[in-house]
């Protein structure tokens, strides 16, 4: 039986009445820790300090491009005469960079860095968030109220507009007769009068493309890729190369105009010119054949419509205008006019209405048709196989590219944000910036010149 | 602390100050050109108010040292620790755009998560451990006293031991008043030792002896359990059921004696073990937060400057 007993007045003797006077272990460690924590954490602060300068109060680390400047912070954060603060200003930014504005229309400029935004990691800065754009294009207002573009778009799949080529039964302005369906089709006479089946890419390549074209003319005409310089600021290849007669059209649709030339062709090039090359191809034949002034000359087949005919040349000069009618009349009516628009101008040389071939149909927007290079071109230009008339436009429309870009907040899609097609910056006003930068400036081993870094004076 | 129904005001006025800071980081988040960032307007407001619920987190420490003070009961404190130290958290993710940003910030962040990981840890623990502390220890005493109360347990085993052995040995001197009770109820006289009616046997005293100085001791002696036998409940029930079977019936209330000291030992050393883990969360929650307020002034300040 159990002796031991647990009285109120037993468990109060055993109690040490002083016990609180002594500090217990855990208090103690308790306050110890509590003076070496903050010691220790001063104590790293102090550390970074000497090791990376202001390096520790980065809110982030730097985009690529500027990753090599980390070192120098006054670099970009620029010290005000009589303030604390060290803030970023665009002064610093156009230092190095230039960035011509928008639209002069804009109502208002934002800051280089609301757009650009640094210290995110490796993220381009040129990767802008939507927000940057639609804070102006959600209710787009302009300095004179009037504006040319949509007002209202703050999504690119719900509220970006269709383009404009699209809009308005827009036609295709181009003046070379081109029917899609037709060079589509299959067993077309081809070059040395093959027969052949053409694809897209035998006309439509990159720019950038080194092989061959299969219907070229016998020479072929080295073109630039780019001409502005937002077509400059993208590579090469994102563009399709410029339709030309001698690339694209010259290997089927030759020039021939005498059968006396065999397959000589006449250049393509101004009436005048044309006109020039028959006249002295004709003037060196007759110079060379004499006797063909009498002899008769045989109906030309190619000519059926040709109403007019010459009474027998009494000279060699007449000969030779006889037959430049003639081959002229194959050309203008037949040859050239098959794809041009050219207008008669009352025995003179005719006129060839300039073919006005749309090179850029998007002409605020950057379209990359390398970076589609995996898809066919009829996953996009659906309507090309089967357009008859120069005036279609073969532009796919902006549900196309809905399909796969869409927002970037949903993972499976590609890029939708608007910094993919649209710059903001209009470079074709680009200027030339002057640097001012040694490399033991930019790498933080030199001190700054205070004129460097200070915009402010 | 226990999280009771007096909680609800402040669980609800937290989830609608949650609520409403996150109904304005949401559209914020999204239509901010720059995204989230701890420089922007909001991003300040929430910095600061996060700081500022910090910073009277903080303040529980100080009002703890000055308990007479009438500033607000200490209940209202602690209820006001509790719930503004965790809407800080989520104020300043969303003042950080749930980035860690550069070396301070993340730091900071680290020491954030931490402090309110072990004061979620340490407000749990001290919801569910005193009940749990209650029913499992009757014999719990003031913490500080455990090491004081283990030595009068060490001098209460031996003296009833050597109590025990007096009478087994026949020496009425060393025999408590009860054994004597016993004897003379047994017709013993004063001048007859009791050894006889007390069957005396010296071999069996030698016996308790040594497992006193053998087993009890050392448990006794040591702030744990010591790797002793006794410090295990099944054994140490074995090992007393063994020695009533050794000892006459006579010395069974010693020894039961004896075992329930053993019991209340283990029972301090469970006390211990339950009061550190109450309270040890403690050594990594207050420290962390001095270096975090430290750390944060110096952030706010530098913030400003860049």
């Amino acid at each position: 039986m159990l002796r031991r007993t647990r009285t109120t007045k037993k468990l109060a003797r055993r109690i040490d009445l002083q016990y609180f006077t002594r500090p217990h272990p855990l208090r103690r460690w308790r306050f110890w820790l509590s003076v070496a924590v903050p010691a220790l954490a001063l104590g790293w602060l102090f550390t970074q300090r000497v090791q990376g300068g202001q390096r520790a109060y980065s809110s982030g680390p730097l985009s690529r491009s500027h990753a090599v400047f980390t070192q120098q912070c006054n670099l970009c954060h620029v010290s005000r005469a009589r303030t604390f603060a060290k803030d970023v200003s665009d002064q610093a930014c156009l230092a190095c960079h230039d960035a011509p504005l928008h639209q002069a229309n804009q109502t208002f400029t934002p800051p280089c860095s609301s757009c650009h935004v640094e210290h995110k990691g490796v993220a381009r800065l040129s990767a802008t968030s939507d927000a940057s754009c639609t804070q102006c294009h959600a209710r787009l207002q302009t300095r004179n109220g009037i504006s040319h573009y949509a007002t209202s778009i703050d999504r690119f799949e719900s509220t970006h507009p269709e383009f404009s080529a699209l809009t308005d039964h827009r036609i295709d302005p181009g003046q070379v007769r081109l029917n899609h369906y037709l060079h589509l089709q299959p067993n077309l006479l081809g070059p040395d009068n093959r027969r052949v089946q053409m694809t897209c890419d035998d006309c439509h390549r990159s720019a950038e493309a080194h092989d061959s074209w299969p219907y070229a003319g016998p020479t072929t005409v080295s073109m630039p890729a780019h001409d502005t310089a937002v077509e400059k600021s993208v590579r090469t290849s994102a563009f399709m190369a410029r339709i030309k007669f001698a690339n694209q059209c010259g290997g089927c649709h030759t020039l021939q105009f005498d059968r006396r030339f065999g397959d000589l062709q006449a250049p393509h090039d101004r009436p005048e010119a044309v006109h020039a090359f028959v006249t002295k191809q004709f003037e060196q034949y007759i110079a060379a054949h004499p006797g063909a002034v009498h002899e008769a000359e045989p109906p030309n087949r190619q000519l059926p419509e040709r109403i007019r005919i010459h009474a027998p040349a009494n000279t060699s000069s007449e000969w030779v205008q006889y037959r430049v009618e003639d081959a002229e009349w194959l050309l203008w009516t037949k040859t050239c006019k098959q794809c041009h628009v050219l207008i008669e101008r009352g025995g003179m040389l005719p006129e060839v209405v300039k073919s006005n071939i749309v090179e850029r149909w998007l002409p605020h927007a950057q379209f990359d048709h390398y970076a589609h290079r995996m898809m066919t071109c009829v996953a996009c230009h659906a309507n090309a196989p089967a357009s008859h008339n120069t005036a279609d436009v073969l532009l796919p429309g902006i549900k196309v590219c809905q399909q796969c870009h869409r927002d970037s907040s949903t993972k499976d899609t590609a890029e939708g944000r608007c910094f993919e097609c649209h710059q903001y910056h209009d470079w074709t006003q680009a200027k030339r910036t002057k640097g001012g930068f040694t490399i033991p400036e930019l790498r933080g081993t030199a001190e700054l010149h205070p004129a460097q870094v200070s915009p402010y004076p | 602390m226990l999280i009771d129904r007096t909680h609800r005001n402040w669980f609800l006025g937290s989830i609608a100050g949650l609520a409403v800071a996150t109904a304005a980081y949401v559209p914020y988040s999204l239509h901010s050109p720059q995204g989230a960032r701890g420089g922007s307007t909001l991003g300040l407001i929430y910095g600061s108010l996060g700081f500022v619920f910090m910073l009277f987190a903080g303040l529980l420490g100080l009002r703890k040292k000055f308990p007479i003070w009438r500033i607000g009961r200490a209940q209202t404190w602690m209820r006001a620790h509790l719930w503004l130290g965790i809407l800080s958290f989520p104020l300043i993710l969303m003042h950080g755009g749930f980035h860690s940003g550069g070396p301070l910030t993340r730091a900071l962040m680290w020491l954030f998560v931490f402090v309110f990981g072990s004061g979620i840890l340490g407000a749990a623990l001290q919801h569910f451990m005193p009940r749990f502390h209650t029913a499992r220890l009757p014999m719990e005493t003031i913490y500080e006293e455990i090491g004081h109360v283990r030595r009068q347990l060490a001098e209460e085993a031996q003296r009833l031991v050597e109590e025990s052995c007096a009478s087994l040995e026949g020496e009425i001197s060393g025999s408590s008043e009860q054994q004597r009770a016993v004897a003379a109820s047994a017709g013993a006289n004063w001048d007859v030792t009791v050894a006889a009616g007390l069957q005396v046997d010296e071999q069996a005293s030698n016996e308790l002896r040594r497992f006193l100085h053998a087993e009890i001791e050392p448990f006794l002696g040591s702030a744990g359990s010591g790797g002793t036998r006794l410090a295990q409940p099944a054994m140490s029930r074995a090992m007393f059921t063994q020695l009533r079977v050794i000892f006459p019936a006579t010395l069974h209330s010693s020894i039961d004696d004896l075992e329930n000291i053993c019991d209340e030992k283990r029972q301090l050393d469970e006390q211990s073990r339950l009061h550190r883990i109450l309270h040890g969360w403690l050594l990594v929650h207050i420290p962390l937060s001095y270096a975090l307020l430290l750390l944060g002034a110096w952030h706010a300040v530098m913030a400003l400057r860049f």
